[in-house]
C-alpha cells in the first residue's frame, strides 16, 4: 500500500500533496491542543509500538501469517487527530529510512492511510464503541481502515494510468478483502487483551455518550468515505462505464443538461488539457466538498457550545 | 536492524555530510520533480542520475555498492507492476515505472545516509514543517530501536516455546497468543512512554527538545545547494534538446 515515486502522474502526486500539506498542518495542530506538548514521548512510542507490532505475525492459514497495520489502534488509543499525526510520522520514517514509500508519493501515501485511513477506522468505533456493538465496531474500524487506504491507493495507481488488467485489478481487491478481514481480527484480538489488561484504554470509554449531531456528521463521513473509495475506484477502473451504460439504455439523448457546471464531465471547462482538467476538477471538487464539511462541522461545533 | 547501517552512515564526518540539511533537501526535491515529470528519454536520464548520485555517494564516503543494494529495496513492488505494463504490451512504461522508483529511493538514501535524522528533521522543521509532528518523528525513531528490540525478544521467545506456524492446528489459540503479545508490548510501551516524560519533566523538558547546535547556512551551503540542484535540471533540459 505504501506508493513509491514514480509511479503517480504528476498532477496526482502533485494535487495530493497539495491536500495533504494543509491536512496535516491541521490533524498536528489540533492533536497539540488535545494533548499537553510535553506528551510528545507517549505519541513517539506509541509509533513506535506500531513499528515493533509489524514483528509479531498472526497465523491466518498453514504456512501464512500477516500482521498489524496499526491505523486503527491507534485511534481507539488515542483519538482520530494525534493518530494521524503518529501515523504520518511512521510513514515519513518508513519513506526516508526503509526506503518503503515515495518522498514524493508521500502526501498520497498520508491521505490514504494517516488521514482517510485512521479516519474509517475510527468512524465505526466513535459510532458504536460505547455500545453492545462494541466488538463489531472495533472489527470493522480495523477492517474499513485497511479496505479504505487501499482502495485510495489502487484508485490514484488507476487514476495515473498505471495498467491494470481485469484479473490482477480483481485479485487484488481480493487480497484487500483478506488484508482488511485480518487487520479486523488482529485488532479486535488485540483490543480485547488490551482491556483485560488495563480496562480504559480505549479512548471510546471516556468519550462516546454523545447523541445528535456528532453521531449523525459521524454516520454520514463514514457512508461517503467508504462510498468515495469504492466509486473512485470503480470510476477510474472503468472510466467509460457509465457512459455506456447511458448510450446503451438511450438515456444520454434525452438527459439535458439543467445546470451547466465548471465541473461537468468531470473536467474544468476553463482548462485545455485534458490531465490538468481532470485534476483541477478534482481538486475543486475536493474542495466543495472540504468546504461543506467543515462548515457542517462549523455547525455542529456551534451547536454543541450552546 | 537494517536501519543501523543507515544510521552509522549518516554519521560521517565529509563535505557532504557536513552541509547543511536545507542545502541537500531542496536539490533531493527538485531531483524527485525533475525525475517524475520526465516523460521521454527516460532510461538515459536514470542512468546519468545514477552516475551522479553514485559520484556523490563515493565523494560523501559511504559505501556506494551497498547504497546501490539498498535502494533495490524498493524493486520487488515496482517490478510487479513493470512485469504487469510489460505483459500488457507497453514495456517502455514498464521499464520507466521501476527506474525512476529505484533512482528516487537512491536519491533519498544519497540524502539520509549523509545526513543524520535528527539533522534532517530540523532542517525540515526549519523549511515549515509542523514542529509537533517532527517531535513525534524524532521520538518515534528515538525508540523504534529499543521496542523492536524487546518484540524481536518477544517473538524469539514464542519461537522457543514451539509457536510454529506451519499447520492450521491451534491457530486460534496461537492468534490470542499474539494479540496477547502485542497488549502486554502495548501496555509496556505506553509505561515506558510514561517513565520517558516524567524523566524528562524532571530534567526541565517543557514540549521542545533545545538544540545543541543550531545549524547556519553558510557560503559553502549555497554553493553545494545551486550545483546539486543545478545538476538534475540541466541534464533533464539536455535530456528533452536531445529527443526535440
Amino acid at each position: 500500500m505504501h506508493i513509491p515515486d514514480g509511479f503517480l502522474a504528476t498532477p496526482v502526486w502533485a494535487a495530493m500533496d497539495a491536500i495533504a500539506v494543509p491536512a496535516v498542518a491541521y490533524t498536528a495542530r489540533r492533536a497539540q491542543r488535545e494533548f499537553d506538548e510535553a506528551r510528545v514521548p507517549l505519541l513517539g512510542v506509541l509509533g513506535a509500538f506500531v513499528f515493533a507490532a509489524q514483528m509479531i505475525n498472526f497465523p491466518v492459514g498453514p504456512g501464512t501469517t500477516g500482521h498489524l497495520v496499526g491505523g486503527a489502534l491507534l485511534s481507539f488509543a488515542l483519538g482520530p487527530a494525534a493518530a494521524s499525526v503518529v501515523m504520518t510520522a511512521i510513514l515519513s520514517i518508513q519513506a526516508l529510512v526503509f526506503q518503503d514509500g515515495g518522498v514524493l508519493a508521500l502526501g498520497a501515501n498520508t491521505i490514504n492511510m494517516a488521514l482517510l485511513g485512521v479516519l474509517a477506522g475510527y468512524l465505526p468505533f466513535a459510532l458504536w464503541g460505547g455500545g453492545r456493538f462494541r466488538r463489531l465496531a472495533i472489527f470493522a474500524g480495523g477492517a474499513l481502515s485497511v479496505l479504505v487506504s487501499a482502495l485510495a491507493a489502487l484508485s490514484e495507481l488507476l487514476v495515473s494510468g498505471v495498467r491494470m488488467p481485469l484479473p490482477v485489478l480483481g485479485l487484488s481487491l481480493a487480497l484487500f478483502l483478506v488484508s482488511a478481514v485480518i487487520e479486523g481480527a488482529i485488532t479486535l484480538a488485540i483490543m480485547e487483551a488490551l482491556l483485560r489488561i488495563q480496562p480504559g484504554a480505549a479512548r471510546a470509554d471516556r468519550e462516546f455518550a454523545r447523541p445528535g449531531w456528532s453521531r449523525v456528521l459521524a454516520m454520514v463521513s463514514l457512508a461517503a468515505l467508504v462510498l468515495a473509495s469504492v466509486g473512485v475506484l470503480l470510476a477510474s477502473a472503468a472510466p467509460d462505464g457509465l457512459e455506456r451504460l447511458g448510450e446503451q439504455t438511450g438515456i444520454n439523448s434525452r438527459v439535458r443538461t439543467l445546470l451547466h457546471t465548471p465541473l461537468s464531465n468531470y473536467r474544468a471547462a476553463f482548462m485545455h488539457s485534458d490531465v490538468l482538467g481532470k485534476a483541477a476538477a478534482g481538486l475543486a471538487g475536493v474542495g466543495l466538498v472540504y468546504c461543506a464539511c467543515l462548515a457542517l462541522g462549523r455547525m455542529a461545533a456551534r451547536n454543541r457550545s450552546l | 536492524m537494517r536501519h543501523v547501517v543507515l544510521d552509522r552512515w549518516s554519521r560521517g564526518s565529509s563535505a557532504v555530510h557536513r552541509r547543511d540539511p536545507r542545502a541537500k533537501i531542496v536539490p533531493l526535491l527538485l531531483l524527485l520533480i525533475a525525475l517524475a515529470t520526465a516523460n521521454r528519454a527516460v532510461p538515459l536520464f536514470a542512468f546519468e542520475l545514477v552516475l551522479v548520485l553514485a559520484a556523490g555517494l563515493w565523494w560523501a564516503r559511504v559505501p556506494v555498492l551497498g547504497a546501490l543494494a539498498r535502494a533495490a529495496l524498493v524493486l520487488p513492488f515496482a517490478a510487479s507492476f513493470a512485469a504487469i505494463a510489460w505483459l500488457g504490451g507497453d514495456p517502455a512504461r514498464g521499464l520507466s515505472l521501476a527506474l525512476k522508483s529505484y533512482v528516487s529511493a537512491l536519491a533519498v538514501l544519497f540524502v539520509v545516509s549523509t545526513t543524520p535524522l535528527p539533522a534532517l528533521l530540523r532542517g525540515l522543521e526549519a523549511m515549515g514543517a509542523p514542529r509537533f509532528l517532527l517531535e513525534v518523528t524524532q521520538f518515534l525513531y528515538r525508540y523504534l530501536f529499543l521496542v523492536s528490540e524487546e518484540a524481536q525478544r518477544m517473538a524469539d521467545a514464542a519461537a522457543a516455546r514451539n509457536a510454529s506456524l506451519r499447520s492450521w492446528r491451534g491457530s486460534g489459540e496461537r492468534f490470542r497468543a499474539s494479540a496477547g503479545a502485542l497488549a502486554v508490548l502495548f501496555e509496556r510501551s505506553y509505561m515506558r512512554a510514561a517513565n520517558i516524560h516524567r524523566a524528562m519533566l524532571a530534567r526541565g523538558f517543557e514540549g521542545r527538545l533545545p538544540t545543541l547546535s543550531p545549524s547556519r547556512f553558510n557560503v559553502a551551503d549555497v554553493v553545494f545547494a545551486v550545483l546539486s540542484s543545478a545538476i538534475p535540471l540541466a541534464l533533464r533540459l539536455e535530456g528533452v534538446k536531445k529527443v526535440l
